[in-house]
């Protein structure tokens, strides 16, 4: 924010003469019409006008910085900068060091992020990328567009040198905060999503090392949903059985574990609740219950058993979705 | 039995300090109108901030969305239509007048006079005109350069299925919607336009079971080849670009239930989703007692009003997609009319609705994302269809569809005129009247049985409901496609909810 004590208006630059400025409503009282200001009003007035002679020029670039600096959602601006960039041959690194500093202050605009990728589809210079978005997401943890292009840099350089080392960067972020579901999910893309990095052919040992990542996360806060959503998201996707799981997740539902009388035995394959934890986890009460759904047969008065106390005492809320699944599951 | 703060299980982190802070808010605002009132909507003071926005005009802060003109005009509009208000006919006239300024020469709507087009604001401005236009010379409907709307559709087209939302533009599905909810209503539906579609759209659901904003395509040649014609789309790996995201679940599964109602839902192009993990992720969703039961739009993020809607309206949406409905009534407790005997929904409507009138209210009228936020335009229209969902159960019924298909007349060109005929369609156009066809009689017979609404804080707090796809009251969503098909829609006839 730059206060001005002069107003310097288009329509009082005696270098703006040569441009007719176009009003946006002409002969219309329009209804919800926005109450500009006077700055505004003059830069999209003459915005307009350049639209229609179609001049594309550094004045023009100047122009559509000051109009994106007011309102960065203002798409028509970022498109005809665009096109005026490509007009003109503009220095793309300069662009980019322009919006590294237009990002930083609207981190929620989808034009921001997008007029950066179509920079970087033209220039490759993806290497410094990731570094700035470290920084980018140090404002904000879990800001979708800045992840999302983080994934976009990734997947469509797919450079191993990008990916090198990014996950370490997902462990430092969820180092910081083990329930941004953003990094979870990063992960997830990671590892899962965005085709196999050498090194991680090995699919089989992969999903163990990640069950086991996910069940020293839980039980750290047994409670995180995000981590309990990654662990059945490697389940899925790696084809294990959620009952090969069962032994680690019983104490977590407060159920009497086959290990139970063990109590002295540190095992590091299935680590304990923290001391402090709310249990039962709801979550793990929901994972029972789908063990024992799968395992069907006398099984499923057990499930129904879990459903019924996370219908009446849990987890009260999803009353429905819980007797739904009560219900359905004798269907099956 | 709920304890009041969610447990951080003493390991708490920045989510869960927001988390806490967040539930202590809400709690404040439960504990407040402790007078044994049932919570009740403001209605007056919300109608006097929609007209003053209206008719007076937006406040310079609003200057951020100034690019976003035709929602500023479709969130007072539809709000006002869901508190069951309805414009005079000089208003109306000039809020047609206003929105025809948007149309782009090369078709579809700009954010604003001389703005570029752009998928958001087509839809924006076509649903603001399904509220407040009407046929003939100045009604806004036939106004709408409808063969040009579909070829700037056709030039957004990705080799992948998605579409752009504008030339030089991003890529998502919140575009997607907005096309197919404009397609539909105009009736310029063609395989062609969607054509690879709902393959983008499945490859945005994430491993939660919700969808994210959109995917990375992978093509079979190297990455800089020329011919991009020449690179044939590889099923994988095909990632998701972001994490599950309520606004883009809602719009990607209205999505694909448009195009399962287009395409007929025997069809085997359809691809497979994950509807159960769906189910689970859009349940998971609902905050808890302590939230006061709202909707959050990711995990482990805060609750928020406008997810009333996203979330919230996408429930409907799922016996669409194959989910078995709850349960069947055994028809045991006959007579008994408590709230769980008309309540098939697997969301918690009563909670959504303690949400929404007790932490979303703002006193100056208009409603908020959460407390102690200001209220704006978006939260006003998404909580209030928040609420109309809550209150209100549609499903397709097959009664419903039976009576309009009985009242269907053919029109040989399915309700194109040879003028605005596609070129790429003129030749073919018989072969989708019967797609044409599907889509009318599918989309149209959402229906809500008597004796399924849940109104908390009783009659006074009752909206109009509003179409689960469309996002527009039923009466404004038959008008404008009655019009587009050439159709006249038939009068529901009552009916009881039958136990089946
Ligand atoms: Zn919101």
């Amino acid at each position: 924010m730059t206060t001005t004590t002069t107003t310097d208006l288009y329509s009082d630059d005696p270098q703006w003469v040569d441009v007719t400025p176009i009003p946006q409503y002409d002969g219309i009282n329009p209804v919800a019409p926005i109450l500009y200001t006077d700055e505004y009003k003059d830069a999209t007035d003459y915005f307009r006008g350049v639209l229609k002679s179609g001049e594309k020029s550094e004045r023009v670039l100047e122009l559509t910085e000051r109009v994106i600096r007011m309102n960065p959602a203002h798409y028509t601006a970022w498109q005809y900068r665009y096109q005026t960039i490509l007009a003109l041959g503009t220095p793309l690194d300069e662009e980019i060091t322009l919006m590294n500093d237009i990002a930083m202050d609207h981190l929620k605009t989808y034009q921001v992020w997008h007029h950066r990728r179509l920079i970087l589809t033209q220039t490759k210079q993806a290497a410094q990328e990731l570094a700035f978005l470290v920084k980018v997401l140090g404002l904000d943890n879990k800001n979708y567009h800045t992840w999302a292009y983080r994934q976009w840099i990734l997947s469509h350089f797919s450079d191993d040198d990008l990916w090198r080392h990014e996950l370490e960067f997902v462990d430092s972020m969820l180092r910081d905060d083990i329930r941004n579901n953003s990094a979870w999910h990063h992960r997830f893309f990671v590892l899962f999503e965005a085709g196999v990095r050498a090194g991680d052919e090995d699919r089989e040992a992969l999903a163990r090392q990640e069950i086991l990542y996910s069940k020293e996360r839980i039980s750290l806060a047994p409670n995180n949903a995000s981590a309990w959503n990654y662990l059945r998201g490697v389940l899925d996707r790696s084809g294990t059985e959620y009952s090969s799981l069962a032994g680690f997740v019983e104490p977590y539902a407060g159920l009497p574990g086959p290990t139970a009388s063990d109590a002295d035995t540190i095992d590091t394959e299935n680590p304990a609740p923290q001391p402090g934890a709310r249990l039962p986890s709801v979550a793990a009460l929901e994972f029972m219950a789908d063990v024992y759904e799968k395992q069907g047969g006398e099984r499923l008065a057990d499930a129904r058993k879990l459903w019924t106390s996370l219908a009446r005492e849990h987890d009260t809320i999803r009353q429905k979705y819980w007797e739904y699944r009560s219900t359905a599951a004798g269907k099956l | 039995m709920t304890a009041l703060f969610s447990s951080d299980d003493c390991y708490p982190s920045a989510t869960s300090d927001l988390q806490a802070h967040t539930e202590h808010v809400l709690s404040e605002r439960r504990a407040k109108p402790r007078t044994d009132k049932e919570p009740s909507l403001d209605k007056n003071n919300h109608i006097q901030f929609l007209a003053r926005n209206l008719l007076q005009g937006f406040p310079s802060r609003y200057t951020s969305q100034d690019a976003s003109q035709p929602w500023l005009s479709f969130w007072t509009l539809h709000s006002l239509s869901i508190l069951q208000v309805s414009l005079d006919p000089g208003n109306k006239q000039k809020a047609i007048d206003t929105i025809l300024t948007w149309q782009h020469p090369d078709g579809g709507f700009g954010g604003g006079p001389g703005q570029a087009a752009h998928l958001l604001p087509t839809y924006a401005s076509v649903c603001a005109l399904a509220i407040s236009g009407r046929p003939g010379p100045g009604g806004g409907w036939d106004q709408i350069k409808r063969d040009k709307v579909y070829a700037f559709f056709m030039s957004l087209k990705q080799p992948d299925g998605s579409f752009l939302v504008a030339h030089h533009a991003e890529v998502d599905v919140r575009g997607i919607y907005c096309l197919l909810v404009t397609a539909t209503l105009l009736n310029i539906l063609t395989p062609e336009l969607i054509a690879g579609t709902a393959e983008f759209l499945a490859s945005c659901q994430t491993y939660e079971g919700g969808f994210a904003s959109s995917s990375q395509p992978y093509f079979s040649a190297t990455p800089d080849s020329e011919t991009e014609s020449a690179k044939a789309l590889l099923d994988k790996p095909r990632p998701p670009l972001g994490e599950a995201h309520g606004g883009y679940t809602f719009c990607a599964v209205a999505s694909l239930v448009l195009i399962q109602s287009f395409e007929g839902q025997e069809s085997t192009r359809l691809p497979q989703i994950n509807v159960r993990n769906l189910l689970r992720w859009l349940v998971q969703m609902q905050g808890t007692a302590a939230e006061l039961g709202g909707f959050k739009g990711r995990t482990n993020k805060l609750v928020d009003g406008c997810y009333s809607w996203w979330v919230g309206g996408a429930f409907s949406l799922l016996s669409s997609l194959g989910l078995a409905p709850p349960h069947e009534h055994s028809g045991a407790e006959e007579g008994a009319e408590s709230w769980d005997d008309v309540d098939d929904a697997l969301f918690n409507r009563e909670a959504l609705q303690t949400y929404i009138l007790m932490a979303c209210q703002h006193h100056a009228g208009g409603l908020v994302d959460k407390p102690p936020k200001g209220p704006d335009a978006y939260h006003t229209m998404y909580c209030l269809a928040g609420l109309a969902s809550a209150q209100h159960t549609l499903s397709p019924s097959a009664s419903r569809k039976a009576e309009i298909r009985r009242a269907w007349k053919n029109t040989g060109t399915g309700g194109l005129s040879a003028s605005t005929i596609p070129p790429s369609q003129s030749d073919i156009d018989d072969e989708f009247g019967d797609l044409r066809k599907n889509v009318f009689l599918e989309t149209l017979s959402w229906h809500e049985e008597t004796g399924t609404q849940c109104i908390l804080g009783g009659a006074q707090n009752k909206v109009n409901a509003t179409h689960p796809l469309f996002n527009l009251t039923v009466t404004h969503s038959e008008g404008i496609m009655g019009h587009f098909y050439r159709q006249t829609i038939p009068p529901v006839s009552i009916r009881m909810k039958q136990p089946e």
